[in-house]
């Protein structure tokens, strides 16, 4: 038995003590303690809640960060586990208590601390909503890009502790490509301030980059309590284009022409037969071609560039493609990407009498492998009886899977969940990884070991450095 | 029919993938922002319901409770899950274990009899007049009162002397050329504390060709039911309405209040009648209901004569949910206000978000009811109109409430009633 062992929940206080040190510390309204209300707390969007969801001991909802180090001091002299939590809109388990512990709402402090137009940053705590966020930059003219389809709902906390990305990510990148610096508070209370207690610089190479490690660590070393975020200058232009494919393959050979004709479209969205199918069942109107896939190219910039990037893009694609559309004009714009923006609630509405889930919904996979991997996922959907409506992100390889089934059936319960299985072995085969932008949490830790080797040992000795005790959000990520 | 085999629990219920989107439009979790507010919150326990995980306990009800069903959810789920049908589902199968005096007062014995619930209003009314309500809360009598009611009976001010239908006829014939039978479906609230609604209802309805019958015995839509966890006293005021109107031939069976509307319309029904024998008389009743703004604009096509000289009044409208969230009308209202000589419509932001009164919620849950209303009131202000218009008794009320806090220079209407002096009084 190890010394994190030793010190876990209940060797020292039970539940119902730390309720009530909890009580003593914030005041009884501060918190959630009562079973009914923590139940609350036992879900995500992830099918791993949804079949084993796990009630924290306390739910508390800091806002300042000497709250957190009080809380944070205690957690640590007493071996208790904390789990940060945003929106909880996570596809992972991430911020559950899978271990047991106290959940910390962070939804709440949602302050936008600065927006500092001269040097086109903003500093934010962790609860503000992505499109909340945004909103207020376009006032600025500047725009945080990272774009997740749960923009209403996430925290920008989420999203830097999950490194998230989304639709705009082949030429925007992920998160971390924004993040400038944070405060951390550390297992042990103290506060920690990467990239430079004083730097506002965008270029910055002193010392290890631990703004970088902090990013995309899923709350396993410490809270992030404040983002100091690099903005972009909100393009003034955009134009859509869609290409329909009658051969699968054509569609990642078109992206590749694409770039390789130098142009770099914000987006490249696909829509594969099963996610077409679905779409036009959900609503007849938006009438689909029926095709092998369509691609959905977004172009943004300054409206001579877009003309001329879209210009290229109909050119490359109609190499390929049975038709070609290119839209500048919003009102058109909005019916050629209203496809897309439903795919995920036709999904979710394909089968009368199932649902939709998220497992094995977040592969990515280098683009040469795209074609084969959707025809896999195909014939893997047919080897278990699963319907499964295919879409996602191609410019960046990154496919949303998603398994329809009954979830409430225990044998199809047990058919899907080797079909993720496999939906996840098959990315790590085809050289990609099993999650491009949702997050390992709990449902994709067991294929670190697969996935990374002996960096996984790196991992957890620095996971040790920063909490020796393990106490942060254990059972995730690593 | 058991919990578990209603509609909404056995088909719906599994749908959610808890996204979260809801708890970007939630007006509730807006301002208590933890999970327990969340509608996919409230789907989770319904869940742990079914599923025998909880007891049905008067907690529960609380959290449940906390929701105005302005089906805000429902309409942006992305999973098209009723979630405000699943609540009172819920609410209804929790409250039968933990039943409470008053509810059963209010609900079983006062609001399914017009006469009493009439009677019950002149008494307040004749409390307002003699100065007794004042003296009631200088003594702190109100303080007696159940649960926010002591804070919450000020949006109750103003109650009128007199009722609509004591100024009504059960037949009121067309102006003219006869086009319409219609049936007018009068609502409490609208009968008893916007009488002038009614009226201008009839005046403007007659005016277009209609002749307008007022059955005798309307009771409630039972809308207040669904909300307050009696589902079977709101199927019963169903039935017995379907049974009402079917009796006669109308062509249109015409509400003013979008509550009503909502209640009365198809996927209500459906909602309450599923599976038992008057499903199918209820689908025959429903396909003839209609919102009075609805009627005039997509039947009716009403226009007024264009008048030049008519004197300029800026409207900004309020969207009530059941008629926005429920029945997805949006434009006919507006179109109603901007086909009136002198109106300039001028939107608020966040026209279609709810005002915070919600039938019964105002009174129940005061505090956050007002929390609700003042983002309403700044949004509604900023636009500087002579008059919030708006088509549901409920938003009026809390409205006006909402001007008298602001101490705004505007006046609440009905759109009919502009529409109505605009034929002259009848």
């Amino acid at each position: 038995m190890t010394l994190r062992d030793n010190l876990r929940r209940g060797d020292i206080l039970e539940k119902t003590d730390i309720q009530k040190e909890l009580i003593k510390l914030f005041g009884k309204d501060a918190l959630l303690t009562e079973d009914l209300d923590l139940m609350y707390y036992s879900y995500d969007s992830s099918f791993l809640t949804k079949l084993q969801p796990a009630s924290p001991y306390a739910v508390v909802f800091p806002k300042s960060t000497e709250d957190l180090q009080k809380l944070m001091t205690f957690a640590y002299k007493n071996g208790i586990n904390v789990i940060p939590r945003g929106a909880g809109t996570g596809e992972t388990g991430g911020c559950i208590a899978v271990e047991g512990g106290i959940v910390l709402d962070l939804s709440n402090w949602d302050e936008i601390v600065e927006i500092d137009v001269s040097n086109m940053q903003v500093v934010v705590r962790p609860g503000v909503i992505h499109a909340k966020l945004n909103e207020e930059l376009a006032k600025y003219n500047l725009f945080f890009p990272p774009d997740p389809g749960s923009s209403l709902m996430c925290t920008v906390g989420g999203m830097v502790a999950n490194n998230a990305s989304g639709l705009r990510a082949v030429k925007y990148g992920c998160t971390e490509q924004y993040v400038l610096g944070l405060e951390v508070v550390l297992p042990n209370g103290d506060v920690m301030i990467t990239g430079g207690m004083k730097s506002k610089a965008i270029k910055n190479v002193s010392g290890l980059n631990l703004t970088k490690l902090m990013v995309g660590s899923e709350g396993i070393l410490g809270i992030i309590t404040r983002i100091r975020l690099r903005c972009f200058p909100k393009p003034r232009a955009r134009g859509i284009a869609m290409a329909v494919f009658d051969r699968l393959d054509d569609a990642p050979a078109t992206v590749l022409d694409v770039y390789q004709a130098g142009i770099l479209p914000s987006g490249i969205e696909i829509l594969d037969s099963s996610a077409i199918k679905a779409v036009n069942d959900f609503k007849p109107n938006i009438n689909l071609p029926d095709a092998e896939a369509i691609l959905l190219f977004e172009v943004d910039g300054n409206p001579p560039s877009v003309e001329f990037e879209g210009g290229v893009i109909r050119e490359m694609a109609e190499k390929r493609a049975r038709s070609v559309e290119w839209a500048t004009d919003p009102k058109r714009m909005a019916e050629l990407w209203e496809g897309r923006s439903v795919t995920a609630a036709a999904a979710a509405r394909v089968r009368p009498d199932g649902s939709r889930i998220f497992a094995g919904e977040d592969i990515s996979v280098p683009l040469s492998k795209v074609a084969d991997v959707l025809r896999a996922i195909r014939a893997l959907g047919d080897k278990y009886g699963i319907k499964v409506v295919n879409y996602g992100h191609i410019g960046d390889g990154n496919v949303h899977t998603a398994p329809v089934i009954n979830p409430e059936n225990p044998a199809e319960v047990e058919q899907v969940l080797k079909l993720v299985d496999e939906i996840h072995l098959l990315a790590i085969e085809m050289e990609g990884t099993t999650t491009g932008e949702h997050g390992v949490g709990a449902v994709r830790r067991r294929y670190a070991p697969l996935e990374h080797g002996t960096a996984l040992d790196y991992m957890r000795k620095t996971k040790d450095a920063f909490d020796p005790k393990g106490i942060m959000n254990p059972g995730k990520l690593i | 029919m058991e919990f578990k085999d209603l509609p909404p629990v056995k088909e719906q219920l599994m749908k959610c993938v808890r996204c979260g989107k809801c708890r970007s439009v939630c007006p509730v979790f807006a301002e208590i922002r933890n999970e327990t507010a969340a509608p996919r919150g409230h789907v989770f326990m319904v869940q742990m319901l079914r599923d025998g995980k909880v007891e049905p306990t008067a907690k529960i009800y609380d959290h449940l409770g906390n929701c105005l069903m302005c089906e805000t959810c429902s309409v942006n789920c992305p999973s098209g899950i009723d979630i405000h049908e699943l609540n009172a589902a819920a609410r209804s199968y929790v409250y039968k274990s933990n039943p409470t005096m008053t509810k059963e007062f209010v609900f079983d014995a006062l609001w399914t009899k017009p006469e009493l619930l009439k009677n019950a209003v002149r008494m307040m009314w004749a409390a307002q007049k003699t100065g007794m309500q004042k003296l009631a809360r200088c003594l702190g009598i109100t303080g007696l009162l159940p649960g926010d009611m002591p804070k919450a009976e000020k949006i109750l001010s103003k109650v009128p002397g007199y009722t609509a239908i004591s100024k009504l006829t059960e037949i009121n014939k067309a102006k003219g050329e006869k086009k319409y039978s219609i049936g007018y479906f009068l609502g409490c609230a609208t009968n008893l504390l916007n009488p002038n609604v009614a009226l201008a209802t009839v005046n403007v309805l007659t005016h277009n060709g209609c002749e307008v019958t007022i059955p005798a015995d309307i009771r409630c839509c039972g809308l207040p039911h669904i909300a307050n966890g009696k589902i079977d006293t709101a199927r019963q005021l169903a039935i017995h309405n379907i049974k009402l109107f079917n009796a006669y031939n109308f062509d249109y069976i015409i509400t003013d209040c979008a509550s009503c509307s909502s209640a009365l319309a198809a996927k209500n029904i459906e909602f309450l009648l599923h599976g038992t024998e008057y499903a199918e008389q209820g689908q025959i009743f429903a396909a003839k209901v209609m919102d009075l703004n609805h009627f005039l604009i997509d039947v009716v096509d009403i226009h007024s004569h264009v008048d030049a000289k008519a004197r300029k009044i800026k409207v900004t409208y309020h969207d009530p949910c059941h008629l926005a969230n429920a029945q997805g009308i949006k434009a006919a209202p507006r179109d109603l206000l901007r086909r009136l000589p002198g109106v300039e419509l001028i939107e608020m932001k966040d026209a279609n978000r709810c005002c915070g009164g919600s039938g019964t919620y105002s009174l129940t849950h005061y505090d956050l009811s007002m929390q609700i209303l003042d983002k309403k009131m700044d949004n509604a202000m900023q636009t500087g109109a002579d008059l919030l218009a708006t088509c549901c008794p409920s938003c009026m009320m809390q409205l006006r409430h909402g001007i008298n806090r602001e101490n705004w220079d505007a006046e609440v209407v009905h759109p009919v009633e502009l529409w109505s002096k605009l034929y002259g009084v009848n």
